[in-house]
């Protein structure tokens, strides 16, 4: 996710910016999400700029590892990012979910001997 | 006296000697000890054959289904910040503990990570519950 500062074609230059960076690294950017623009909860102090309101954009990505480290880096030096973060893509587990299973407490009591 | 015990348990030990010793120009004997009194044995190979009266085998017909926290089937996720405000409270901002939201150990690890993580990534306010969502429904057993 990263944060940006106001102004659509300077935000749309820093998208642009991002993907193709992320492009010629070798990742595979499938799609790219706008979660709104808001007031941030809390004032963010980036860049010698105190920050009270950012778009947020969630790019979904394909790509080696190894990019992680780099791209932080890169992202890092622009002024336009406010926050930026890698996160692994989630696995909807939630339909084997059967319920509070009772714990069986004698087991517990008693110390397994490995 | 002739063998009484019939049982292959009994065995005749001291005590059943010198009851007998006691008891023996007497035809009759009015005091028997306890291990020789007479009870209905049924052998090992005499059960099988027997009515079979145990009871039959069977899974519990009155079960009830797995308890099923509030969470359970729903996908947590660090952005759906109403859900995650949810669990935590409006004047501090701090999450409540598993005897406060009744989740189960997965649920609450979940969405305490899930927390964390929108708190750090900038969606969810840290001291204080965002205020358009302090009109929720209250799940957790908080008395305010």
């Amino acid at each position: 996710d990263e944060q940006y500062e106001l102004a659509s074609p300077e935000t749309a230059a820093v998208l642009k910016r991002t993907v193709e960076a992320l492009m010629e690294r070798g990742a595979i950017v499938r799609n790219l999400e706008n979660l709104g623009e808001r007031a941030l909860p809390y004032k963010i102090s980036k860049h010698n700029h105190r920050h009270r309101r950012g778009g947020y954009f969630l790019v979904d990505l394909e790509g080696p590892p190894s990019i992680v480290s780099t791209m932080m880096d890169h992202l890092g030096r622009d002024i336009d990012i406010i926050r930026r973060a890698f996160i692994k893509y989630p696995v909807s587990k939630t339909e084997e979910c059967s319920g509070i299973v009772p714990v069986n407490c004698e087991d517990k009591l008693i110390p397994k001997k490995k | 006296m002739g063998a009484r015990a019939s049982c292959a348990q009994r065995v005749l030990g001291e005590a059943d000697m010198a009851a007998l010793a006691v008891a023996g120009g007497r035809r009759c004997c009015r005091w028997v000890p306890a291990l020789m009194w007479e009870r209905p044995c049924r052998l090992q190979h005499q059960q099988a054959a027997a009515e079979s009266d145990l009871p039959i085998e069977m899974e519990n017909p009155y079960e009830e289904p797995p308890k099923r926290c509030i969470l359970c089937g729903i996908n947590v996720d660090y952005k759906n910040v109403q859900l995650l405000s949810q669990f935590v409270s409006p004047y501090t901002g701090r999450i409540y503990g598993r005897h406060i939201t009744g989740l189960c150990n997965k649920k609450q690890k979940e969405i305490s990570k899930a927390i964390k993580r929108a708190h750090i990534l900038g969606f969810m306010p840290v001291m204080f519950k965002n205020p358009s969502f302090l009109t929720d429904p209250k799940i957790c057993n908080v008395k305010y």
